[in-house]
């Protein structure tokens, strides 16, 4: 990872902060209303005082940052996420138990290529989890996407 | 001696066959829906109020009792094993609990050090409740919002400043919880803000998601790195029964700050509004002021003692407001409540005089299920721990299934999963960056408590800042909030001047 890179990571965090910090402290003050002399605070008081707060930490966290050791993820590291994003979308059309049935073989029997046993096993316990425990015991109803809708 | 007495006609009705059942299956319960992330106490006791609508008011409230124990119990299952905390109390847990068990390999006694110390919290809780519940509502009365205010500035500040090793990015974190909590309606006049025209976030943010997203949904993020590392396996602990048992050493360890969190925690129990969450939190932070023999945060039994004798024994604190005062202590407290007053049951100061056999009746379910769930719970820590000798390969689909499962669960649509996701993205950058999640999610519990009792404050006094320092008990909290802040700026220029 270039340098420039490295050091993107190390401030996003400070930087993301205060830019959040102004918007609630400037929506705060400027549209919901900070102080009235017979009402007292207005629902944007508590909200813009922190805001102001995060702003004042943030930037004493800006300039501390330059010491921080640097941090890179990989790739892989946000497999999860795509992989949660896909079973995100596949929920619309194959509804969740589809959905995470085809997520649970593709990352254990594809993408780590794990044994037929492991596979199996990891189904049943999972299975057993998710409709035995949430979708039978405790009724969640879970999405059932446009595919099933249909039939 | 009239309580005893009274505890003892409780026991008695207690140990019914009908009622001992019905406080085992609570119990069980309980253990299980606490280690269940996504699901936690307060829906547990929701889920199962409605399957008790044919019990008397005694035995019904006796087993939403001992669900509502034993839940503090089964959070921390979760929380070490996975780094995934059952239920908001067992966030401070995974701060101490998941290294001891993954990092020092010492799985089965991290959770011998939870469950001793969520006993000896409990027998803390459940004694003051028994000689001194109702004298202990009265004294949390005192706390109107002033008081509040203060002691919640003190719970933050001190969690956001001392948690980690940057008091700043610690201080950074709980600031944006707190942002992200006023997300929704206000508070005191229930207009929308910060809604962006968004009707989800009208609603504001979910805290069950977001707890499982900020700390599990990261943690499979992170778990990434240590499947190439060449471990097969996340630990590779003892899993006997004798294997697994704390030293003589260790026991002596865990009893100062069990003992000190138990008082501490039925305090805060007490108090109305706090809860198990706040006594965890305020437990952990304390124990942060004494020796630990290792540093808290790497895997010290100290830390794990004081977060779960806490939340325990706040648990046990909370029935004195419910039952002496009709105020329930937490989300669950007004659940039961509700369910007290299905009944016809009216809580209150006279509800200990007017029935007195349900009241000691709910107490002694109480004591025997904080022993029945101490004995389940060390029963079955052998296998339980079993669950960290899977490969991480195979763990790390499995627990993202958990999160999107728990997540969707806690608000039955896919905006929960959503919020999970963005926040267990947020979560992974602050963990490898070095911010610690925990303030972030102690503000996002409080901050709406916060909020409402610092208005309330400011209400009172016509804006000035002046009362909290002219209130007494305000005025200690602000005394050790400034002491907070001073410690470690204090320290740093002591270390430097050394230098």
């Amino acid at each position: 990872m270039s340098k420039l890179g490295r050091l993107k990571t190390k401030i996003i965090i400070p930087i993301v902060a205060f830019v959040f910090g102004a918007v609630f402290s400037f929506l705060g003050i400027t549209k919901y209303g900070f102080y009235h002399a017979t009402k007292g605070p207005l629902p944007g008081f508590f909200p813009s005082i922190v805001g102001i707060c995060l702003m004042i930490v943030s930037v004493m966290t800006l300039l501390q940052v330059r010491s921080d050791d640097d941090q890179h993820s990989r790739k892989e590291n946000w497999y999860p996420v795509l992989g949660t994003l896909a079973i995100l979308l596949g929920c619309l059309v194959f509804g969740m138990y589809l959905s995470l049935g085809i997520f649970l073989f593709w990352w254990v029997r594809i993408y780590e290529r794990a044994s037929w046993k492991a596979t199996i096993i990891c189904f049943v316990i999972m299975g057993s989890i998710v409709i035995g425990v949430f979708g039978c015991w405790l009724n969640i109803a879970f999405p059932k996407g446009l595919l099933f809708s249909w039939m | 001696m009239h309580n005893l007495m009274l505890l003892g006609n409780g026991l008695l009705n207690v140990l019914s066959i009908q009622n001992l059942l019905v406080t085992g299956l609570g119990a069980i319960l309980g253990l299980m829906v606490g280690a269940m992330p996504g699901i936690g106490s307060l829906a547990g006791v929701a889920l199962l109020l409605p399957l008790t609508y044919k019990f008397n008011p005694t035995t019904a409230i006796i087993m939403l009792g001992a669900l509502y124990y034993s839940n503090m119990y089964g959070g921390s299952f979760s929380a070490i094993l996975l780094n995934i905390p059952g239920d908001s109390p067992a966030v401070m847990t995974t701060l101490d609990g998941y290294p001891m068990a993954t990092v020092k390999k010492r799985p089965g006694q991290a959770l011998y050090t939870s469950n001793l110390s969520s006993f000896i919290g409990g027998f803390i809780g459940i004694g003051i409740l028994i000689f001194m519940g109702p004298a202990l509502a009265e004294f949390g009365l005192k706390f109107g919002p002033v008081e509040m205010t203060a002691l919640l500035l003190v719970a933050m500040t001190s969690i956001g400043w001392l948690v980690g090793d940057n008091p700043t990015k610690g201080i950074v974190l709980t600031l944006a919880g707190i942002l992200v909590a006023t997300v929704g309606m206000d508070t005191l006049t229930g207009s929308p803000r910060y809604d962006f025209g968004n009707v989800f976030l009208l609603g504001g943010i979910p805290f069950i998601p977001f707890v499982i997203g900020t700390v599990g949904f990261a943690q499979v993020m992170k778990l990434i790195d240590e499947k190439d590392v060449g471990t097969k396996t996340m630990v590779e602990g003892k899993m006997s029964l004798k294997g697994s048992l704390l030293s003589l050493h260790e026991l002596r360890r865990l009893l100062p700050p069990a003992i000190r969190s138990g008082f501490m925690g039925t305090f805060v129990g007490v108090l109305p509004g706090a809860g198990a969450t706040t006594g965890s939190f305020l437990g952990y932070a304390m124990q942060k002021g004494f020796k630990s023999e290792e540093p808290l945060g790497t895997g010290a039994i100290e830390g794990i003692a004081a977060c779960e004798a806490a939340n325990n024994a706040a648990a046990a604190g909370s029935f004195a407001p419910l039952l002496a005062l009709g105020i329930p202590g937490s989300g669950t407290g007004a659940v039961l409540l509700g369910g007290l007053m299905m009944w016809g049951l009216n809580p209150g100061p006279l509800l200990f005089s007017s029935q007195p056999e349900f009241c000691w009746s709910l107490i002694a379910s109480l004591v025997l299920a904080n022993l029945l769930t101490l004995a389940i719970a060390l029963g079955i820590i052998p296998w339980i721990t079993r669950i960290l000798s899977v490969p991480i390969k195979l763990m790390v689909p499995c627990i993202t299934i958990v999160c999107i499962v728990g997540s969707y669960s806690s608000t039955n649509s896919l905006y929960g999963v959503i919020v999970m996701l963005i926040s267990g993205v947020i979560g992974y950058l602050c963990e490898k960056n070095g911010y610690t999640t925990a303030p972030m999610l102690l503000s996002f519990v409080l901050a709406p408590l916060l909020e409402s009792n610092m208005r309330k404050s400011f209400i009172i006094s016509h804006g000035s800042i002046s009362i909290f320092f002219t209130e007494p008990i305000a005025c200690c909290f602000m005394v050790v909030l400034f002491a907070i802040i001073a410690t470690p700026i204090i320290r740093g220029i002591l270390s430097r001047e050394k230098r």
